[in-house]
């Protein structure tokens, strides 16, 4: 015990020591003029600015430049879709058959666990922090984000996070999780006769903790940008429409996240200090679950506006005209907004409360059904009659519409009471949020990674590649998530490593698993595609100094962010490097895709122009 | 590809706090939760050294120093609080001999610590450095 305190003591003076050290090294290496005399030291005149970066590994740590940490987010993002993915591959390989061969119930639980949580929290907020971070200062006009080093900050926070909430994997001693995504009590209290009593849990809900402050903090950056950092010719008129979901979502977030925070550390209180938040004689556990929903009916649309607001940029672009009813579009984003703290107790139907408040959240649900199709709606008359390119990242924008058809509609039928009350907690809920969660978030990410390759990279993608990619992850989506449907209607229960109930000669439950684990199969091979393509295209492609890869001039659609890597494409072939004349931007049209336009010789294609 | 158009010249792009903010912050609610003295104090002091840090180098405050010391004073604050919450009265013998057997208190008082380290190099770094650097 005391050797142990001795060592943990060395360790931390150790680190505090090489922090110091590491800190005055950076701060020595930059020039920076100290200030006059020690007095007056008010911002402006600090001496701290900088215009280089520092080289190699250094520059990624101490970065607070958009970009970069537009571009740190995307690679964790991926990075942690991989481990999640790969957690669920082993899930639907041990789903082949009923027994548990592969793995035993207390890992597949954990690995269930890690799925839910890394996917959301440390690949979905991520991703959309990704793009967010690198694009909407651009398509703004903004110098940088609001606060840039509490951009960086929020950055950090991931990986300490991941670290923990993986802990229970790799710890020694500690077994992870096994709460599920959702840590009802009285089971992730961990008292009496539970078995989540470990400090694997705690670390896992630490790491949760931080991801929450990591995502309030981005949040809070992104309101402030769009509100205060626009560019004077960027209007809220013609503000661009994924801004717009960033904006919404950022403001979700700011309600969500800090009541998860609360929640969890009210959990960690009940697991180790004895207070009684969720206890039976307490709080109740029922607690939990409203807490717990009213962030996380939210988080599902903090999850799904950003996606739909790429649909809404990118599939104009290859439609070659403008979004329809651009209006239209903003107002039900914001509308979702709202009332999605309205509707958290759909996740509570079974729970035994008050039929009538059952009653009214059924019809706030249903009523969010009318917004969403709006939005879908609007696509489909985007495309219609539009002069449609299939390109990868177009492919893909139609895949999620798609999806998002029938993910929206099952869930509709999930809102009704009656119906939810025999399909809750079956395989039946876990296709409807996969259609969304997997066919909206993950198409779209992989639609904004093929879209604004050449932004990224300066190459472009192999596009045989990024066809293969979207038919595989589609076919294999619809494999596995249409038959998690249909096995829910037989009544297959969720989160279960075995399963024997055959109904029947020919076993239909086994037989759904099993091509819900082929299109799995499917949707990994694909990824693996991408990732080959991603690093081989981008290491070894030609350079493309085509500063319109799309042809977006065309069909007038060339938006600011095209601009700017068209000026960066400029200013580093004539002089070579990567310093740039401070905006070449002029008077330009303002017109974003939908956004109110400046410039009337705007769709010169379709004579009759649909939207306004 | 690197620099921005238009970006105004007073802002910097690089800044090595930001990191061990994020840092500091889980080792220090490891610390804590856990009641682990050490990582707790050694956590604690990285966050407010790396928020003193940061605000001083975004030109906010001219040097980080009185900064530290009143982080250190607000966990001094905290710390205790958590500490006698759990005790009937103030003396170091109670203090002590809660230590043993109280979990809470041990927290408490590794929280007053790393405030009492703060508070002491913010305290004395300010007068050392009397002379403009
Ligand atoms: C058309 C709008 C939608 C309606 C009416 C709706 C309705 C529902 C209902 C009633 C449930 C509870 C089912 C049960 O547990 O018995 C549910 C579950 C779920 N929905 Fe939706 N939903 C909609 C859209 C979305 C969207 C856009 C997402 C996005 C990402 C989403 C993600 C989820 C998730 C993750 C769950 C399962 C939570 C869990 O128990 O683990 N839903 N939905
Ligand atoms: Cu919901």
């Amino acid at each position: 015990m005391a050797s142990e305190q001795i060592a943990l003591t060395l360790l931390m003076g150790a680190l505090l020591v090489g922090v110091v050290a590491f800190i005055t090294r950076v701060e020595d290496w930059r020039s920076y003029t100290p200030l006059a005399g020690g007095g007056g030291g008010t911002a402006e005149e600090s001496g701290y600015a900088q215009d280089e970066k520092p080289g190699g590994l250094v520059r990624w740590l101490t970065t607070v430049d958009h970009k970069d940490i537009g571009m740190l987010y995307g690679t964790y993002a991926i990075v942690t879709f991989t481990v999640g993915g790969a957690m669920v591959m082993i899930m639907r390989t041990e789903l082949l058959d009923p027994a548990a061969t592969l793995i035993s119930a207390q890992l597949y639980n954990g690995l269930l666990t890690s799925h839910g949580i890394t996917m959301l929290f440390l690949f979905g907020t991520p991703i959309i922090a990704a793009f967010a971070n690198y694009f909407v200062p651009l398509i703004i006009g903004a110098d940088d984000m609001a606060f840039p080093r509490v951009n960086a900050i929020a950055f950090w926070l991931l990986p300490p996070g991941a670290v923990l909430i993986w802990a229970g994997f790799f710890v020694p001693g500690l077994a992870p999780a096994q709460t599920g995504w959702t840590m009802y009590a009285p089971l992730s209290v961990g008292v009496g006769a539970g078995t989540q009593g470990g400090a694997g849990v705690d670390l896992m809900l630490l790491g949760l903790h931080l991801t929450g402050v990591s995502a309030t903090m981005g949040a809070i950056n992104f309101i402030a940008t769009i509100f205060i950092e626009r560019a004077e010719d960027c209007t809220w008129a013609n503000l661009d429409i994924f801004s717009w979901t960033i904006l919404t979502q950022s403001g979700l977030i700011l309600f969500a996240f800090p009541l998860l925070g609360s929640a969890l550390v009210m959990l960690l209180l009940d697991r180790n200090f004895g207070t009684a938040f969720f206890a039976v004689e307490g709080g109740s556990p029922l607690l939990w679950q409203h807490l717990f929903w009213f962030f996380g009916h939210p988080e599902v649309y903090i999850l799904f506006l950003p996606p739909a607001g790429l649909i809404s940029l990118i599939l104009p672009k290859f439609s070659g005209r403008k979004l329809f009813g651009f209006k239209f579009v903003v107002y039900s984003t914001l509308a979702i907004g709202v009332l999605s703290f309205g509707v958290w107790a759909h996740h509570m139907f079974s729970t035994g409360i008050d039929p009538r408040i059952r009653a009214s959240f059924m019809a706030v649900s249903l009523a969010i059904a009318i917004p969403s199709a709006v939005k879908v709606f609007n696509w489909i008359t985007t495309m219609w009659s539009g002069r449609v390119r299939l390109t990868a990242p177009m492919l893909f924008c139609i895949g999620t519409i798609s999806n998002f058809i029938i993910g929206g509609i099952t869930g509709v039928f999930l809102a009704a009471i009656p119906v939810d009350l025999v399909l809750h907690d079956t395989y039946y809920v876990v296709g409807h949020f996969h259609y969304i969660v997997m066919g909206v978030l993950g198409f779209m990410t992989f639609a904004g990674l093929y879209y604004w390759f050449p932004i990224f990279t300066g190459k472009m993608y192999q596009r045989t590649l990024a066809k293969w990619h979207f038919w595989l992850t589609f076919v294999g989506t619809q494999f596995t998530f249409f038959a998690m449907l249909l096995l829910g209607y037989l009544g297959m229960p969720r989160r279960y490593a075995t399963y024997d109930f055959p109904i029947g000669p020919v076993d239909p439950v086994t037989a759904l698993h099993q091509v819900a684990t082929l299109g799995a199969f499917l949707i990994a091979i694909g990824f693996v595609i991408h990732i080959w393509n991603f690093i081989q295209s981008w290491s070894e492609g030609p350079v493309l100094d085509d500063e319109d890869p799309w042809d977006l001039k065309e069909i007038n659609q060339y938006t600011r962010e095209w601009r700017w890597h068209s000026r960066r494409l400029e200013t580093t072939i004539a002089d070579g490097s990567g310093e740039e004349d401070s905006d070449g931007e002029g008077e330009r049209d303002l017109a974003t895709d939908g956004g109110q336009d400046t410039d009337e010789s705007d769709d010169s294609e379709n004579v009759e122009s649909t939207d306004s | 590809m690197d620099e921005q158009p238009g970006l105004s010249e007073q802002y910097r792009r690089v800044s090595a706090w930001p990191l061990f903010i994020a840092l500091g912050l889980p080792i220090a609610e490891i610390g804590v939760l856990f009641g682990l003295v050490p990582i707790a104090i050694g956590g604690l002091l990285l966050f407010v050294g790396s928020i003193a840090g940061i605000v001083q180098e975004s030109g906010y405050v001219e040097r980080p120093w009185n900064l530290l010391a009143g982080l250190g004073g607000a966990l001094v604050v905290l710390g205790a609080a958590l500490a006698l919450s759990q005790l009937p009265g103030f003396s170091p013998g109670a203090v002590l001999a809660a230590l043993g057997s109280n979990g809470l208190v041990v927290r408490g008082v590794s929280i007053v610590v790393a405030g009492v380290i703060a508070l002491g190099v913010g305290g004395a770094a300010r007068f050392v450095e009397q002379e403009p650097i």
